[in-house]
């Protein structure tokens, strides 16, 4: 019997089906996106937005929600994301020709990625010292100071921003890399190396003692999350086709904290449903938009009482009855 | 390295906090195989002794050897890569994670496989992943709790945390064991099993322990070596025999007229104490 169950437990059903789901993932993402031609154009829009917001949601809880550091910087992320690649594709896509335009994007997604990524270096490192609210504080004013710059740099529009971006995201590219972003976070939080950000998170202590390096493991979470927020920000601005600087303040950086929040921090699946859900909710709520704010802080505070675990907890325990039946 | 080198040595190790002097000039070595026990009354430096050790603290002045090499500057996890391995007074689980999950990122340290062998999955992180999963489960099992393998660890009664924080330490494969007051509230029932355990541990692992407590059955019946603190300084070192008649530990554990009173009659009062 005992044997029996090992066995069975010994091939975690995560690690073996979870190229199948990316792959799966991909493959609906195309399919969407051959059928989108039927969507109207602004259904297709906001579709777009949910997986730009999957990828920014899903990005923010590895900082956030496994990694337990309250970062108020994933809009800066993002901003260096999206003009650098938009400025890449601007320079580049009358160089380029047509066909090969889908090639030059998926560059411009990397090279957005990256810079994003350096950036998350930079944030990472003061977040060595800081914890809670002062690294809430710092990531506040390190978004800030991205805003500022960029409205002062004239590479890159100042503060009239780009436009003229080529439309180049469709839906096929928001869904594949939304499936790229979740396989990629949950894949790494599911292994040995990545149960260290939890660890982390529960009790840094504990963890260095254990022989996790805590240092480490925030700064990769920082450089990991702000890669995919880049590679969002990318996306948002070949989606929006222009970008301006106050499009990334920080209260924008709050929309994915709170989706982050709303889905339960550290739960993959329910960050994804509230992202989808405070993308469509604003849609269908515009003659509120002025009130926008308020419902949100309105949400947290009743989500804080009633649910403080998140709307949608979907921690379930596989084989936790089988395993407990033994003697 | 020879056989000699104790495997670890405090010289002089002293720290201050501001006008407090914590853990005063402390000599202590510990040989492989060794069951040291460190006792004294409440705030007497033990566990500071313990976050010295484990590189929590830095020492302000005086040396910690292990293995004959310095540990200064080192951070406590280098020292567990080294290993040194510790409970804590308090127990500190990771709270969100299940019981298998504890022991698994302890098993870290001696397969890891960094992000990228993460997101590939390719074969090499399968194999190594499975068995990083019948290690811990080895080790779940040799202490009576594979069975609650998916229980959050926070979830589990008081014994059985006491328990699994020592697997965890286990499985970072220590050479040097450090258990802070592991029978903290347990009933003398549970106070045999632990004895039984830590002695069991010993031999199984073939590692050191240095034991911080207050329930002298246990150390007593579990350490070849006592050393005892108070006020951050060492006041005697010996057997438990010898440690059990030191006038000078009844005066600290009883105060100095009991003491007196005391002297003639055996340590059981300190027992007790």
């Amino acid at each position: 019997m005992l044997s029996t169950l090992h066995s069975r437990l010994s091939t975690s059903p995560v690690l073996t089906g979870a190229k199948r789901w990316l792959v799966a993932g991909i493959l609906l993402a195309a399919l969407a996106s051959y059928l989108s031609g039927g969507i109207n154009p602004y259904d297709r829009g906001v579709w777009i937005d949910c997986g730009i917001n999957i990828i920014l949601a899903v990005s923010l809880n590895l900082i956030l929600g496994h990694t337990g550091q309250f970062s108020l910087g994933h809009a800066g992320f993002m901003s260096v994301g999206g003009y650098t690649a938009a400025k890449l594709t601007l320079v580049c896509a009358a160089l380029v020709p047509a066909a090969l335009h889908p090639l030059l994007f998926a560059a411009a997604l990397l090279a957005g990625g990256l810079m994003a990524a350096c950036a998350g270096l930079l944030v990472g490192i003061p977040s060595l010292r800081l914890r809670g609210d002062y690294l809430a504080i710092v990531t506040l004013g390190f978004g800030e100071i991205i805003r500022v710059v960029m409205q002062n740099t004239e590479a890159v529009g100042g503060a009239s921003g780009l436009s003229g971006i080529p439309k180049l995201t469709t839906l096929g590219w928001a869904f594949a890399l939304a499936a790229v972003t979740i396989y990629a976070i949950a894949g790494l939080v599911n292994s040995t190396y990545g149960r260290g950000f939890l660890a982390v998170s529960d009790d840094e202590v504990a963890a260095s003692a254990m022989g996790v390096n805590p240092v480490r493991y925030k700064v990769t979470a920082f450089v990991v999350g702000a890669f995919f927020a880049g590679i969002a920000g990318a996306l948002y601005a070949h989606h929006k086709q222009t970008l301006v600087p106050t499009g990334f303040d920080w209260l924008k950086s709050v929309d994915i904290v709170v989706m982050v929040i709303l889905g339960g921090m550290g739960r993959t699946p329910g960050v994804i449903v509230a992202a989808i859900i405070l993308t469509w909710l604003p849609e269908h709520l515009r003659i509120f938009a002025e009130y926008r704010m308020i419902i949100y802080a309105l949400l947290i505070i009743l989500l804080m009482i009633l649910r403080p675990q998140g709307l949608f907890t979907l921690r379930f325990k596989k084989k936790g009855k089988e395993a407990k039946t033994l003697p | 390295m020879s056989d000699e080198t104790p495997l670890l040595k405090m010289d002089r190790a002293t720290i201050r906090f501001g006008g407090l002097t914590a853990v005063s000039e402390l000599d202590l070595q510990i040989g492989r195989h060794e069951m040291v026990g460190l006792i004294g009354p409440n705030g007497a430096g033990k566990t500071t002794a313990f976050n010295l050790i484990t590189g929590v603290y830095q020492p302000t002045s005086g040396s910690i050897e292990f293995e004959g090499r310095p540990t200064a500057g080192l951070k406590p996890h280098h020292l567990a890569k080294l290993g040194v391995a510790r409970t804590f007074q308090n127990i500190r689980l990771f709270a969100s994670l299940s019981v298998f999950d504890n022991v698994r990122v302890a098993t870290q340290l001696h397969r890891s496989h960094g992000i990228l062998h993460s997101l590939w999955r390719g074969k090499g992180f399968r194999e190594s992943e499975a068995a990083v999963e019948s290690e811990v489960m080895d080790l779940l099992s040799i202490f009576k709790l594979e069975g609650l393998r998916d229980e959050q660890a926070v979830s589990l009664p008081y014994g059985a945390q006491r328990r699994l924080e020592i697997v965890r330490a286990l499985a970072t494969r220590p050479k040097l064991l450090l258990l802070d007051e592991p029978a903290a509230g347990m009933n003398p029932t549970e106070k045999e099993e632990l004895m039984h355990l830590i002695h069991f541990i010993q031999e199984r692992f073939s590692i050191s322990v240095l034991l911080v407590e207050h329930d002298m059955t246990v150390v007593m019946g579990v350490c070849q070596r006592i050393a005892v603190l108070e006020y951050g300084k060492k006041i005697a070192e010996g057997t438990p025999e010898q440690i059990k008649c030191d006038p000078k530990v009844i005066e600290a554990y009883l105060g100095e007229e009991e003491a007196e009173a005391e002297a003639n009659g055996e340590g059981e009062e300190v027992a007790h104490a």
